[in-house]
């Protein structure tokens, strides 16, 4: 574990070079994806201009659904946003093989050869929008909730970090399984509006089959407790860290059934 | 003439290809419409009408945007790439104009979005969704020319954003800007008649509009009577303007290649 973390800051080190290499990029980078976040959050503004809740929820509740989404995806995106190249960077051009031999965790080492900067701009928008949404909500805040919120937005970074790791597995036996990754990733969307609005089938998938659920509403839920699902939304950080389990495993699978094709 | 469609054609054949993509891109294409479903219908629980639009219109108005915003891309990425990895200095010598080309290209692909991309869509919408068509065929007619215009407007300024390749290198900064601008001032998302007054004052003396808001207001009979031939000639300026840039600074551009030497 320790070699791993030592590992982890030398790797980081390096990136960090890289970054501040490229100063412009990394700004124009974090800018864009703050002007693309800003936009959909421009979109919802735009509607409760002309109403005044959506299913019971007000304008600033909506934005803390948001935000909770937003600040968890940064985790994803900084640190793990590497697991979307895994076809097309390490299985097409066989460079993973390349790192089966090296005495370190192959997923570590996919995770840990990138820093994303663009995540920057993401994590600086979720915590914008969160400290925007925050004071407007009536709600009480101690230690406990700060720690629950914590807890919160690092589980529905997890969980969007495991549904990733699964679905990029798939790149053993397809090559690239970019397109799948891409397209379940897109049904994050769906999160970003109180689960209540939608269709009991969708809510029944997007919590038990796909549970980009718990990225944003429930965790959200559990301090505004508008329908009743206070208490579902302590399982947050079990199903956090089931999926990631369930994904380690599947990527394990995945690795073996690469590796035993041998070439 | 002739050669020109063979280069759409071309570009139709490779596209075929990619049929892993395309279904993610279905795939994707139906969740987004389902997500702007239950908002809308969450949106309209408690009100019947918003700024005089009921939820039908709404649900048509933003159905019909989302298609048609596919659409309003073009060329400016390959464009880009063309002129990072200096391959522009060959097409030039070849016997075509080149912005055609790109422009033949471009039509190509945007056939083939039409019969994969926006005719199951369409059918989708339709059976799920009560979308309203409008009420007379002229109107359709006119909704037809000014999608047209739209598309030709998007292509140009995404021609455009392409050609700056020429003098920055961070191409990729600039499209994604573009993409925001054009998402946020083109109506794409919620008709521009529910920004507040002062951001659509400005909207009004920018091209965006012109891309989708006119054309989809037309179909969605949020705009009708002589206002119709009002918004064409918007378009139709546009059109001519951009069209007239795109001339310009290629122009130029061209002239900074011979400079470099190429």
């Amino acid at each position: 574990m320790r070699r791993y973390t030592r590992l982890y800051w030398e790797f980081a080190k390096s990136h960090m070079k890289v970054m501040m290499e490229y100063r412009i990029d990394f700004l124009i980078g974090v800018a864009s994806v703050m002007l693309e976040q800003f936009a959909s959050i421009f979109f919802v503004k735009v509607v409760f201009d002309h109403i005044e809740q959506i299913n019971g929820w007000s304008f600033y509740e909506i934005l803390f659904i948001y935000g909770i989404a937003a600040t968890g995806r940064s985790i994803h995106q900084i640190f793990f946003d590497n697991l979307w190249t895994l076809g097309w960077q390490y299985i097409r051009p066989g460079k993973l093989d390349r790192l089966l031999i090296r005495p370190v965790n192959p997923l570590f080492h996919v995770v840990a050869d990138r820093l994303h900067q663009d995540g920057f701009g993401q994590l600086i928008i979720g915590l914008i929008i969160l400290g925007t949404a925050i004071p407007q909500l009536d709600l009480v805040w101690g230690a406990a909730e700060i720690a629950m919120l914590v807890i919160m937005i690092n589980s529905s970074g997890l969980i969007f970090v495991a549904i990733n790791l699964f679905f990029a597995t798939f790149s053993f036996w397809m090559i690239d399984s970019l397109p799948i990754v891409w397209a379940v990733f897109n049904l994050s969307d769906f999160a970003r509006y109180p689960l209540t609005i939608y269709h009991k089938g969708i809510r029944m998938f997007l919590t038990w089959i796909i549970p980009y659920g718990f990225t944003a509403f429930y965790p959200a839920a559990y301090f505004i407790d508008k329908s009743g699902y206070k208490e579902f939304a302590l399982w947050t950080p079990v199903a956090a860290i089931a999926c990631c389990f369930l994904a380690y495993a599947f990527w394990n699978r995945g690795l073996k059934a690469f590796a035993s094709t041998g070439s | 003439m002739r050669k020109y469609w063979q280069i759409a054609k071309g570009r139709m054949q490779e596209n075929t290809a990619y049929s892993a993509w395309y279904w993610a891109g279905t795939v994707s294409s139906v969740m987004r419409l389902l997500i702007i479903y239950f908002f809308w219908e969450a949106v309209y629980a408690n009100q019947t009408t918003i700024q005089n639009i009921n939820l039908e219109t709404m649900l048509t108005y933003i159905v019909i945007a989302l298609l048609l915003q596919g659409f309003v891309g073009g060329v400016g990425n390959e464009l880009a790439e063309n002129i990072k990895e200096g391959q522009v200095a060959i097409e030039l010598m070849r016997p075509y104009d080149m912005i055609f080309k790109m422009f033949a290209v471009d039509i190509g692909e945007k056939i083939m979005y039409l019969i994969q991309g926006t005719l199951p869509m369409v059918l989708i919408a339709y059976f799920f969704m009560d979308l309203s068509f409008p009420k007379s065929p002229e109107t359709i007619l006119l909704f037809i020319v000014s999608a047209l215009v739209g598309i030709w407007i998007g292509t140009f300024f995404d021609f455009l954003v392409g050609v700056l390749a020429f003098w920055t290198v961070n191409v990729w900064g600039v499209r994604v800007l573009k993409e925001s601008l054009i998402t946020f001032f083109s109506g794409a998302l919620v008709p521009i008649t529910l920004f507040p007054d002062w951001l659509r004052t400005i909207t009004e003396f920018l091209p965006f509009q012109a891309m989708v808001y006119l054309p989809v207001s037309i179909y969605s009979g949020l705009i009708s009577g002589t206002e119709v031939y009002m918004a064409l000639g918007v378009q139709l300026f546009w059109l001519i303007s951009l069209y007239l840039l795109v001339r310009v600074i290629w122009s130029q551009a061209i002239k900074q290649i011979t400079i470099f030497g190429g």
